[in-house]
């Protein structure tokens, strides 16, 4: 031991020593081989360590997260108008062969989700929800949902080649949340955008909105204020621009409820 | 694991090279994962420790230079910073003396790679010269994270004592790193 920094040696391999003091052992170690070397002596204790093999996928993780901490992506998410979550403007010519579908003929095929693929869609819908409504910012941010009482996959009218999925997610107080993913959406053109219908005989009320983003993906949010018991079908139209109190384009998929 | 081609790697890093981090992680990742997991006995807490290793060294946390000794030996000491952090954080009920795991005989037959295997043996032997209280004063100090505080508290010895017998443990621990070096027995 040269002098009574050497002292802090142990410290230091510890950890327990402060920033400053850290900086003043380092100093220290450039003049005193002894402590370096004993340093370096203990960097060779880890090769004591049986060999572990490390978990499935745990590279990829590991970078995808420093590589995060580092760029911090900022979702790109606008909100147009209550309702809508708009993922992305991807927008090019709408498809040319979308045939006119009556709001009234409702091509019903109720389709029931296996609980584990309805559970895996609820976690995604929540995040879609969470991320809308921080957007909003006009609720309260979703407490955890006590039930997805239905969850519906659309039905595409003919002519259309998209598909969309439907659910209702009952918060914790109460509040119940229709969620719509659509995929495989034809691009919209101009002020087009997709609107989501409930309908009840035949009166129609908007409940959300939202536009194809560049992988044909589009999602909306809508708060029910009303029992959806009275619901009897849920569409959705293309509608030539947002904010129609009623459906003017044609419907593009729905649902009875 | 050359010392050279290790702070080539280190520079390109620090100049955000994304191809270079992957190399080193590559490169120590067996060894690395191994150690956590000898530390924490867990191998989440294993994986989030040697997240925070490479999270550390991409942010340039704690710069390296040669000055702070080899390049394995400050990668191996940030990894177990993180690891006695981790394992601070949890406050896991305090494990006795008697409870501790022996250090690993050199008889135990280990596979893997013809040059971990060699600095194994290597390091094997030199910890077979101290004595086993030296060896459990290692074991404590270095692989459980415990402070000489702590030790002190468990082994019922007095602060100024842990703390000699350490450095003294540590001191013998290179010596006989650098004997075998002059016999030959080691190339650096």
């Amino acid at each position: 031991m040269n002098n009574e920094l050497c002292d802090g040696l142990v410290d230091y391999l510890n950890g327990t020593l402060s920033i400053e003091e850290t900086r003043e052992f380092e100093e220290h170690l450039k003049t005193c081989e002894d402590c370096r070397e004993i340093v370096d002596a203990t960097g060779q204790l880890p090769y004591l360590s049986d060999q572990e093999e490390p978990p499935a996928g745990m590279k990829s993780r590991i970078l995808a997260n420093v590589f995060e901490e580092e760029e911090e992506p900022v979702p790109v998410v606008s909100a147009v108008e209550p309702g809508k979550t708009d993922i992305e403007m991807g927008r090019a010519p709408a498809n040319p062969e979308l045939t006119v579908t009556p709001v009234t003929d409702r091509k019903r095929k109720r389709v029931w989700w296996t609980p584990l693929i309805a559970a895996a869609l609820l976690v995604s819908l929540l995040g879609n929800a969470y991320t809308f409504m921080q957007l909003q910012n006009e609720q309260p941010a979703p407490a955890e949902p006590q039930t997805a009482f239905q969850s519906i996959d659309l039905q595409p009218s003919e002519g259309f080649g998209g598909g969309a999925t439907a659910a209702v997610i009952e918060q914790a107080d109460g509040a119940l949340n229709l969620v719509v993913t659509a995929e495989q959406l034809a691009a919209l053109e101009g002020e087009q955008i997709y609107q989501v219908w409930l309908i009840e005989g035949d009166n129609p009320i908007p409940a959300g909105a939202f536009t194809a983003n560049a992988n044909g993906e589009g999602a909306a949010l809508f708060n029910i204020e009303n029992n959806t018991e009275e619901w009897d079908t849920i569409a959705i139209t293309l509608e030539p621009q947002p904010g129609n109190e009623s459906p003017q384009g044609q419907v593009v998929l729905s649902a009875g409820l | 694991m050359e010392k050279s081609s290790d702070t080539l790697l280190y520079t390109r890093i620090r100049e955000k090279d994304k191809d270079a981090l992957e190399d080193l992680y590559d490169r120590y990742e067996k060894i690395l994962f191994s150690f956590l997991y000898k530390m924490t006995q867990d191998r989440e807490l294993a994986e989030e420790a040697l997240q925070e290793v490479f999270i550390k060294i991409w942010r340039g946390v704690g710069d390296y230079d040669d000055s702070k000794g080899k390049f394995s030996s400050w990668l191996f000491r940030m990894a177990q910073n993180s690891a006695i952090d981790l394992i601070r954080k949890r406050k896991k009920p305090t494990v006795g003396l008697e409870e501790i795991a022996e250090m690993p005989s050199a008889e135990r037959s280990v596979e893997g790679t013809a040059e971990w295997q060699e600095e194994k043996e290597h390091i094997q032997a030199a910890v077979s010269q101290l004595s086993a209280e030296q060896q459990e004063m290692i074991q404590l100090f270095y692989f459980k994270g415990h402070t000489h505080e702590k030790i002190a508290e468990l082994s019922g010895l007095p602060l100024g004592t842990v703390k000699s017998r350490i450095r003294l443990a540590l001191g013998k621990l290179k010596k006989t790193l650098h004997g075998m070096q002059g016999k030959g027995a080691y190339d650096e």
